[in-house]
């Protein structure tokens, strides 16, 4: 039942060029452009160096972000009334979100994979091996995160110019999250209270773990970004909830 | 043994749906009890706003009714459903424009786990010759080609159409119609609601008649446009006298229509009348005419309100 209805997707999202720009291309290039250009990316930071440590903002950046599109196709395809079509077959709802998910997170994987190809390709180096793994991972687990925040704004606004504007505010949630360029002083305090600060740091972590307490982009105690992160994460699944109500109260 | 006594296919008891908003509550159905035997084709029909679709949505468990009870072939609507024994074509969307027809027919015949009929009920309801179109560049009439492939796809035994042809022309509705004759056979069991007259009485043996939430009338279609006796007659005289001379026939002849010496009178025996006002009353141009179902309509909805 589901891997026909997966592969369908699949096809979909491939042919669909505007998406793909925007999960696949859009990170990889900004990595391009913010990992090459300056000349300190190569000075070390952590266990590795600056590309590193860009290469995973990017990636985490870029995998959130195909989340938040590709998740969000469940709520306004349900609105148009492809969820009425599917409630007349066998297959019970949940395995259609199901199928997103795992639409979403491939996705999200192929881009922060991408990114980190190419960060392996141009010099983004760290000494303990497992660190590549261990980012990406917590890449891919935390983009999930911003899933419900997908289905929560679809739902909401059923239309698809909102779900454009759902992942625009990635952008802004991304800068004010100390993913794009580091942040000090307010607005780094202010920083520590956005979306996406937990999930990027979190990232981070096992790059930055050893460095000293009060040296320059020293990481937050690990408390901090996980609450962060979790935090988050009950309110965006409380909103999918109440905003998939409202939603089917309406019908 | 096979048991004689055989569950209706659809049965509804005291069916009512209430809509709430924060000012006010909306009766869509007031209440509805209907049986519908197997093998039945029936028309529900009434104005917008009759309260079709919410009927055909409880019928079909995508609205939990606010009192009453559905059971289609002794099932509730889910377990019909997982069944393949129910399917339909809902009124609004269902269809995602940027599949192709074949991909939107293939995902939902694996959501049924009946692969082995997409081949021939794309045959069959035409849409082999535009497999690689996506959706969204379909007109209006293959879109609704397409849901009604989709709802054949379980091989359902009962089989429930909401608005099937709206939106379409006159040549693709026509078409449509002669699709769905050919597999209104095998006993299937065709509910489809409408506000076409014609197409219930074209194409339905049973007519079911909503307005405001409520059945105004339930019966054989025939029996439906008989429901208002006589018939309405039309005569040209030369001149008035010869007119109100006519006019004067007796109890069974009311004068409807009086347009200088064009006349027209609803009449219990017709052809009496009629014999007579070739004869007697110089009368020519003659038309004789039974009501519309949509006179019957009329009629009803007005007694009813």
């Amino acid at each position: 039942m589901m891997s026909t209805y997966i592969r369908v997707e699949f096809a979909r999202h491939f042919r669909d060029g505007y998406n793909l720009i925007f999960a696949l291309l859009l990170p990889a290039a900004m990595y391009i452009l913010f990992g090459n250009i300056p000349s300190y990316t190569e000075s070390a930071l952590g266990a590795g160096n600056v590309k590193f440590y860009l290469m995973i903002s990017m990636a985490a950046y870029g995998a959130a972000v195909s989340t938040v599109a590709i998740a969000g196709t469940v709520a306004t395809e349900t609105m148009q009334g492809w969820g009425r079509q599917i409630a007349l077959t066998r297959m019970p709802p949940a395995m259609f979100v199901g199928s997103k998910m795992i639409v979403a997170a491939t996705v999200a994987g192929a881009s922060a994979a991408l990114v980190f190809a190419l960060g392996a390709a141009t010099g983004a180096e760290v000494q303990e091996g497992w660190i590549w793994g261990a980012s990406y991972l917590i890449i891919l687990l935390g983009a999930l995160v911003f899933a419900c925040y997908g289905i929560g704004v679809g739902m909401m606004f059923k239309s698809e110019s909102a779900l454009g504007l759902a992942s625009g505010l990635m952008v802004f949630f991304a800068f004010f999250g100390n993913v794009f360029m580091p942040l000090e002083g307010g607005m780094l305090d202010a920083a520590r209270f956005t979306p996406m600060y937990g999930y990027v740091a979190l990232a981070r972590y096992p790059l930055l773990k050893d460095m000293p307490a009060g040296v320059d982009m020293a990481p937050d105690a690990l408390w901090i970004p996980t609450a962060n992160l979790v935090a988050w994460a009950l309110i965006f699944v409380l909103f999918a909830v109440l905003a998939t109500r409202k939603a089917k109260a309406r019908q | 043994m096979e048991t004689l006594i055989k569950a209706d296919a659809v049965s509804l008891r005291g069916l009512k749906k209430t809509f709430s908003t924060p000012r006010n509550e909306v009766e869509a159905v007031k209440g509805i009890d209907l049986k519908i035997q197997a093998g039945q084709i029936v028309a529900f029909l009434g104005p917008n706003g009759a309260g079709k679709t919410t009927t055909v949505d409880m019928i079909l468990g995508l609205t939990q009714p606010t009192g009453g009870s559905v059971e289609i072939l002794g099932l509730d609507p889910r377990q019909a459903i997982t069944a393949g024994r129910v399917s339909a074509v809902l009124q609004t969307g269902g269809l995602l424009r940027d599949m192709t027809v074949k991909e939107t027919v293939s995902v939902i015949a694996h959501m049924h786990e009946k692969a082995d009929r997409i081949g021939p009920v794309m045959e069959r309801t035409g849409l082999d010759k535009i497999a690689k179109r996506r959706v969204g560049k379909c007109s209006g009439g293959e879109q609704q080609r397409i849901k009604f492939a989709l709802a054949l796809l379980p091989d359902p035994d009962v089989l429930i159409l909401d608005e099937p042809t709206a939106g379409m022309d006159v040549m693709a509705r026509r078409d449509f119609w002669a699709t769905m004759r050919a597999e209104a056979t095998d006993g299937r069991t065709i509910i489809f609601a409408t506000h076409y007259l014609e197409e219930a009485q074209n194409f339905a043996e049973r007519t079911i008649l909503m307005s405001q939430g409520r059945i105004v009338a339930d019966g054989a279609t025939e029996e439906l446009r008989k429901l208002i006796s006589g018939r309405t007659v039309s005569a040209s005289f030369p001149s008035p006298e010869h007119a109100d001379r006519a006019a004067a026939f007796g109890d069974s002849v009311q004068v409807a229509e009086r347009n200088g010496l064009r006349l027209s009178f609803h009449s219990a025996d017709s052809d009496r009348f009629a014999a007579a006002l070739l004869s007697e009353y110089q009368g020519y141009d003659l038309e004789i005419s039974s009501p519309s179902l949509e006179d019957a309509f009329i009629q009803l909805t007005k007694d009813a309100s």
